[in-house]
């Protein structure tokens, strides 16, 4: 640059290049760290799209033991990060970990659906994350992720509900899974994947999002979660007013139709 | 666990997670009032400071003084917010303080450098340790969750002194102190140079310190146009 001048001045730039140097140590080692998390974030995100296919995929319980790599998958990449993910570190990263963790409670939400008819509760979802982390400190579960995992994974109880009627021609029902219910309750009563949809979209409706940033992923994902719950809601009407006309397990209109709105 | 048969799925389990949000939601009004009492103080900081630009440099002292007790108010703002978010974890609402946290980091470096906070012989610059001093909070923490002003808010305050001065090196120049410039010169390029042994990444710090250099170019400007006249003092 200026030589003739920083020679006179050599003094002040040389006592700021240390606290530059020290500056540039720290902000490296930010990076890095936030570049670790992203992309266990993502190998977490891949691996839990997988076993939602496949815990959608016919015949689930038949699956569940396949899943077993990609828990695996999780559960490293989860290990790998965690130590980065404590203290004041666990907030200040936490943006970079949310997409995976998200993406973790959907698929878990779901199989603990399919597996008990049943929501995950919060306490157990961040027990079980922390506890695929068994030989570290584990990452902590927000409240928030967990909320918008929950929110994702309508959309996958929407894709088996729809799924399960054109294959089978009828909506699931919660005495069909393993841990049927005792009692026979009455036939309006009954609960099937449609009431429960319904159960969740209200409970999640009366949720106050408050402001902030939470807020706003909230409003988003809850629009795709009411067009999910009216995805089924049609997709039954269809069934139940085409349905008396078609030859048993065979789906002429609807099948095709459907299809469609599950790309959508 | 076994599905409950009375109809309806379990769903009351997210009244728990309510109240969490309750909470947080709490958390960020007591911050936001605070916030706003900071960014007020900043402002009347900030008007005091901008005298600079019209007052010589033998005058300069009683700007420098207004604004360090206008400072002063901000320390105590601080020192609220401080409270209130040291029983937070930081990270977690730190975009609430974030912008005004910089502000005043900002009122501070500049008042620094125009001979505040006993540096009276003026042009120097405040380490981040130093306007941590001045806040009286703790700077770049790393082994405990607590307030702290972070490297990167000093940063981002550094790049917005740098814009202030390459305006005041022009505006000393109409005040007929040909010398100022000079210095601002020296000064930018020292925190230039410093700025480009850092790896920033494509964020916001990246984003202004690209503006540095047109800064470097303004001072170096006035210089040129000083010296060509031959108005530069000969010492």
């Amino acid at each position: 640059m200026d030589t003739e001048k920083d020679v006179g001045n050599a003094a002040s730039a040389s006592t700021l290049l240390p606290i530059f140097e020290a500056f540039r140590a720290e902000l490296d080692e930010h990076h890095d760290r936030r570049e670790r998390i992203i992309k266990a974030s993502r190998d977490i995100t891949a691996a839990s799209k997988k076993i939602v296919r496949k815990l959608n995929a016919p015949l689930p319980q038949n699956v569940v033991k396949g899943n077993k790599q990609y828990y695996d998958t999780i559960s490293t990449q989860f290990s790998s990060v965690s130590s980065d993910l404590q203290g004041l570190n666990a907030h200040r990263y936490g943006r970079q970990i949310s997409g995976g963790c998200q993406e973790y409670i959907e698929a878990a939400s779901f199989e603990h659906y399919l597996q008990t008819a049943n929501i995950l509760p919060y306490e157990d979802a961040a027990a079980q994350m922390k506890q695929l982390d068994s030989d570290g400190p584990g990452v902590e579960l927000s409240p928030e992720d967990y909320l918008l995992g929950i929110y994702d994974m309508t959309g996958e109880l929407m894709r088996f509900a729809v799924t399960s009627m054109a294959t089978n021609g009828s909506l699931p029902t919660i005495s069909s899974t393993n841990d049927a219910a005792e009692t026979d309750p009455a036939p309006n009563t009954q609960r099937n994947l449609l009431t429960d949809m319904r159960d969740l979209r209200s409970a999640l409706e009366s949720l106050d999002a408050g402001t902030g940033p939470f807020a706003r992923d909230a409003d988003k994902k809850m629009d795709v979660m009411r067009a999910s719950v009216e995805k089924v809601e049609k997709a039954l009407y269809g069934l139940t007013v085409r349905g008396a006309e078609r030859p048993k397990g065979w789906m002429p209109d609807t099948s095709t139709g459907r299809a469609l709105e599950v790309e959508g | 666990m076994a599905a409950n048969s009375d109809g309806m799925m379990q769903t009351d389990i997210f009244e728990d997670l309510q109240r969490k949000i309750d909470a947080d939601s709490a958390i960020k009004d007591a911050l936001r009032d605070v916030v706003q009492t900071l960014e007020k103080q900043d402002r009347n900081t900030q008007s005091t400071l901008s005298r600079a630009h019209s007052t010589s440099s033998a005058e300069l002292p009683l700007v420098v003084k207004g604004a360090q007790a206008s400072i002063q108010n901000e320390v105590e703002a601080i020192q609220q917010l401080s409270e209130i978010a040291s029983k937070n974890p930081y990270y977690k609402f730190n975009y609430a303080w974030t912008r005004q946290m910089q502000d005043a980091c900002f009122s501070i470096l500049l008042c620094g450098y125009l001979g505040g906070f006993g540096k009276a012989e003026g042009g120097q610059l405040l380490t981040i340790e130093e306007v941590g001093q001045v806040m009286s909070v703790p700077v770049n923490l790393k082994d405990r969750d607590a307030f702290h002003l972070t490297i990167e808010e000093y940063l981002l305050a550094l790049v917005s002194l740098l814009e202030e001065l390459a305006r005041l090196a022009r505006n000393s120049v109409t005040l007929g102190d040909y010398r100022r410039p000079l210095q601002i010169s020296q000064f930018i390029k020292d925190v230039h140079a410093g700025f480009q042994i850092l790896n920033l990444k494509n964020d916001t710090l990246r984003k202004r310190s690209d503006g540095i250099k047109y800064r470097v170019k303004d001072v170096e400007d006035v210089v040129y146009d000083l010296s060509l006249r031959g108005l530069l003092p000969k010492d």
